[in-house]
């Protein structure tokens, strides 16, 4: 009877028994929820003392390195702050028409117009130029890589594996050892951001020049190229296409990290601007230097994206007519205009902004309260807690009893009861799961439930290999004694996760049925897309202040684009054929949708879930910024007590949580692939 | 296994003995153990290299190229073909056998000495052009030369020259994207032939073109080929392409050479079914000369009506001029003496399909 069961409805019944025993044992054997201290690796002290070890053996040379590298960062910003600011816009202007003509010029212009009317001028130059100096430096790190990934295929595999773990580990986790290594200063966050964005050079560099025409490679060699000929006369060449790409994604990863890395503190940049007009809840400079931000970002990816381009030739007179009138102004500048620091043409601005926002909440307040506050009672709360702690009369005007339950479970046993009756055995199964997820609360799930489903998972995606993999690194993170917060991490990128999967994928269902929605909607993803995470905490903040709820819409706000674009993607990319062949069967446009696009686009929808994933946890760790409890919070916590040890491990912690949700789901999504024979 | 025929005159410029590319790990080692097995039998070594796993794509391969001749490789996708002539260039490494060009083994030439043969000696024509997307026509006909440590005016002289052998004089600075396919692969070809190598290596050459542009670009490569003279392995799945321009044609199948052969052999010859089938379509009278089937009897009086045969001319041709007649027809050489004689009744039954 068991064995006649497909393996899905096997593990899913599994599940539900192991979930179902815990549930019940859980009140008699406390260990069942909460892993016993006694039992715990004081794995974090380990870490820590073999990191300060290591960090001990090279720090002579990293800080040789530091200083040396203190050199060129100080050049940067001395000839981005210090020339007379007519010329740098005149010099980056041209630029702009360099790489893309009359409108790249024209948006460049205004938006060094933007930073510097704001204010901000100073602050930006010098984020600017720690990019400036950590860019070079990623770009041949990830160069070099992906040349060796590719000639010596024998490092691939681990190389690939050391690049993921770089991209997965929290941006934080990285600053917390190399402050040790390096002490305080611009240093560190120059070196994690070029840490932090070679992997996408790296990456691209290898898949360019992996795609490379085999037929040209042997062409190179037949015509008499060496090895070193055969790669850099043709084979990076033919591959320059995919690095720029690499270069435009590495690029904005820089800034991106510059930019969090201003939490550090210590430096006068734009990152420490937000931060600092956010802690005074100046929202109004906030916003404003947020957009600097913003403005960067775009600027830098819309010039950056330009170079894999083929350019038309703009003319040249331009560039030295452009450089001539910033020159002439800079001479000017120095009678006649004042000093970027002290223009503040937005400072009115920021003022009004303030008193506007001042007057919302007073006006307001009561109902943003409200929604907060509901949202955290009726769906936060119940679902990290559980609805038997979650259901108190403070906060619901009644107390969880256990008639409720009785009546609560029996509900779900009818549905389930019903589904099965359907046939749907597995959605059966799955529902009572769901519901007693539901009843305990994620935060409190039983671990060996966890370890079960997540194995069960891994099994029916793709076989006992991923199984084991999952609940080794689950039982990892149970043994270091960081289960709480991981779970919390758990909890709410979950939370953030459903609803990013609910609201993203009606968002793109209509827009792949609308062509008028996608117009709105793509360049909102786009700009969502450039803006780097730090910023999205402004305005959340503002109207929500500090809390978990705020923590959720940010996550949710940067974490829904790959649902949306994804969902989107997989309908509207249904071959035509297929819709005709339906259409001549006679089905309407619903069954169009649901019969035939759909099904079709299910393994692209669950690449957007998994990418998804991966957005909701990089910016769990910047959430941890306004309040939140997770594994994220260790690391930054980890960070301000210049704990490696506990950085790091969390930091290993949330990369491991991350690594686990990535391959279940891209198992499932190559599962589908599969079984439709793409 | 087949016996390749003598090869014309003079000593072969390619030479290949008993050549196998087996894929997969180990391949030597497998490959000597399952020779040893089965005690060096072909078929039966390849069979039980494919139960472990291993791929035989090219089968103790045996054949050599004249100088000057142009030898076509021919067979469907996956017979070897390719597999075969990136083995002699070469590009793989081989896994057992010999293989000679110009009397030198090239399967154990060290690195040096094999870029050696390839800045000066080897060309390579490439299927989908393998043209460098970066440079333009010049630089990539160049680019040969470059390796070679040529000055830059100088091969951008001796680019031009070449370019203008397969008529794209003008457009040196184009790129190859800027280019049709025909005319992208008329670059291929003055690539590989920028240092005038001896050796001539076409991989599906023209597969990839359109059929007129095809026949156009075939009959420019014969009239190359009649200028320069070059050795030259063409490798081709189209059997009128192969009849059309080979001197000796080698028909591959799953690995194994089935038939070497002068077109008119092949034609009127085919050893089995497999090369039967192939030829099935071919209108032979346009491919089979009257010489095949001539006889040559002890004497033959001048006729009044002479129709004038010649030796290398085709069956249709021939049929054409003698239709009308019944007695035996005498046929003439290049000599001006007469070489045989043709039954014109022959000349028609050479034309009926085989039966099947």
């Amino acid at each position: 009877m068991f064995r006649s069961l497909s393996p899905a409805i096997r593990a899913a019944l599994l599940t539900l028994i192991v979930g179902m025993v815990c549930m019940l044992l859980a009140p008699y054997l406390g260990w069942l929820q909460k892993w016993p201290a006694s039992m715990t690796l004081p794995a974090t002290e380990w870490i820590g003392a073999a990191v300060t070890w290591l960090v001990e053996l090279i720090k002579p040379l990293a800080r040789w390195g530091a200083w040396l590298l203190s050199y060129p960062m100080g050049w940067a910003a001395f000839i981005l702050i210090e020339t007379p600011y007519p010329l740098v816009i005149a010099a980056i202007t041209a630029l702009g028409w360099h790489l893309g003509g009359p409108g790249m010029a024209l948006g460049v212009l205004a938006g060094l117009c933007f930073v510097l009317f704001s204010g901000y001028w100073v602050q930006g130059m010098t984020t600017l130029s720690l990019v400036m100096v950590s860019v070079p430096l990623a770009l041949f790190a990830g160069l070099v890589t992906g040349i060796v990934a590719y000639r010596m295929p024998a490092l691939r595999r681990p190389i690939q594996v050391m690049l993921d773990v770089m991209q997965t580990v929290p941006t934080f986790a990285y600053l917390t050892p190399l402050l040790l290594l390096l002490g305080f200063g611009p240093v560190v966050g120059l070196i994690a951001s070029a840490i932090y964005s070679a992997p996408p050079m790296a990456r691209n560099v290898l898949l360019g020049l992996q795609r490379v025409d085999p037929e040209i490679r042997d062409a190179a060699l037949m015509n008499g190229a060496n090895s070193w000929q055969q790669l850099i006369l043709v084979e990076l060449p033919a591959a320059s296409r995919q690095m720029l790409v690499g270069m435009n994604q590495s690029i904005m990863a820089a800034l991106s990290m510059v930019i969090i890395a201003a939490v550090i503190g210590g430096f006068d940049d734009i990152g420490w601007a937000v931060l600092l007009t956010m802690r005074k809840a100046d929202f109004g400079n906030s916003l404003i230097a947020g957009m600097v931000i913003v403005v960067f970002a775009i600027m830098i990816d819309r010039l950056s994206s330009r170079l894999a381009e083929p350019r038309g030739g703009h003319s040249r007179k331009v560039i030295w007519g452009l450089l001539g009138a910033g020159a002439v102004m800079a001479v000017l500048a120095a009678r006649w205009l004042p000093a970027a620091s002290e223009i503040d043409i937005f400072a009115p601005l920021a003022e009004r902004t303030n008193s506007a926002l001042g007057q919302f909440t007073a006006n307001h307040g009561a109902t943003l309260n409200a929604i907060r506050n509901n949202a955290m009672i009726y769906l936060l709360l119940p679902l990290r807690i559980g609805l038997d702690h979650a259901i108190v009369p403070v906060m619901w005007g009644f107390g969880w009893t256990s008639a409720m339950a009785l009546g609560y479970f029996g509900a779900a046993a009818a549905l389930a009861g019903w589904l099965a009756w359907r046939g749907q055995i597995l959605a059966a199964l799955m529902l009572l799961t769901a519901a007693g997820v539901v009843k305990l609360g994620i935060a409190h799930l039983p671990w060996p439930f966890v370890l079960f489903a997540a194995g069960a998972l891994g099994w029916v995606a793709s076989g006992w290999r991923l199984a084991l993999t999952a609940v080794t690194l689950l039982g990892l993170i149970l043994i270091m004694g960081l289960w709480e917060p991981a779970m919390l991490s758990v909890y709410l990128s979950g939370t953030a996760v459903l609803i990013c999967t609910v609201l993203g994928g009606a968002i793109g269902l209509l827009s792949a049925v609308s062509p008028a929605v996608w117009r709105v909607v793509r360049p909102v993803c786009d700009l969502l897309q450039t803006v780097p995470l730090f910023v999205f905490l402004i305005p959340v903040l503002m109207f929500f202040q500090i809390g978990e709820f705020s923590a959720l819409l940010a996550i949710c706000a940067y974490a829904i684009v790959p649902m949306i674009r994804y969902t989107h993607q997989g309908l509207s990319s249904t071959p035509e054929e297929l819709v005709e062949a339906a259409l001549a069967s006679g089905a309407n446009s619903w069954a169009i949708m649901t019969e035939v696009r759909a099904p079709y686009a299910a393994p692209t929808i669950l690449l957007g879930l998994n990418q998804t994933i991966l957005y909701a946890f990089s910016m769990l760790v910047i959430a941890a910024l306004i309040g939140t409890t997770d594994l994220g919070q260790q690391v930054y916590l980890a960070l301000g007590q210049g704990d490696v040890g506990l950085g790091v491990a969390a930091g290993a912690a949330m990369a491991m949580l991350a690594w686990v949700a990535d391959r279940l789901v891209q198992a499932f999504a190559e599962e589908k692939r599969a079984a439709l024979g793409l | 296994m087949i016996q390749d025929r003598p090869a014309p005159a003079g000593a072969p410029a390619i030479s290949c003995r008993g050549v196998w590319q087996v894929f997969g790990v180990n391949a030597r080692a497998s490959l000597d153990l399952a020779l040893g097995e089965t005690g060096g039998d072909t078929a039966a070594t390849a069979r039980l290299l494919r139960q472990r796993g291993l791929i035989p794509a090219v089968q103790d391969i045996t054949f050599d190229v004249a100088e000057g001749e142009v030898f076509v490789i021919m067979g469907l996708s996956g017979s070897g073909k390719s597999t075969l002539i990136r083995t002699i260039a070469r590009l793989i490494d081989g896994t057992a056998g010999e293989i000679r060009i110009a009397g030198e083994d090239i399967l154990t030439a060290d690195a040096r000495r094999l870029l050696a043969l390839r800045r000066d000696k080897l060309g390579m024509v490439f299927q989908h052009f393998g043209l460098f997307p970066h440079m333009t026509v010049a630089e990539n006909v160049a680019f040969p030369l470059k390796m070679q440590g040529m000055g830059p005016e100088q091969r951008r002289a001796r680019a031009l020259e070449v370019l203008e052998l397969v008529s794209l004089k003008g457009r040196e600075d184009s790129f190859p994207r800027q280019l049709s396919g025909g005319q992208q692969q008329r670059v291929g070809i003055a690539r590989s032939l920028a240092v005038n190598p001896d050796l001539w290596f076409l991989d599906e050459p023209f597969s990839a073109l359109d059929p007129l542009i095809r026949r156009q670009l075939q009959d420019e490569f014969l009239s190359i080929q009649a200028d320069l003279g070059k050795t030259s392995v063409f490798i081709t799945h189209d059997i009128s392409e192969a009849l059309k321009i080979a001197d000796r044609i080698a028909i591959m199948r799953d690995g194994v050479l089935v038939q070497i052969g002068t077109p008119d052999d092949i034609v009127l010859n085919p050893v089995n079914d497999y090369v039967r089938e192939f030829t099935r379509d071919v209108p032979k009278g346009r491919h089979a000369h009257v010489e095949t089937i001539m006889t040559l009897p002890a004497s033959l009086p001048r006729m009044p009506d002479d129709p004038g045969l010649r030796a290398n001319m085709t069956i249709d041709s021939a049929l054409a001029a003698c239709m009308s007649l019944y007695q035996p027809v005498p046929v003439w050489g290049a000599n001006g003496e007469i070489a045989g004689v043709v039954k014109p009744s022959d000349l028609a039954s050479a034309l009926t399909p085989d039966e099947l």
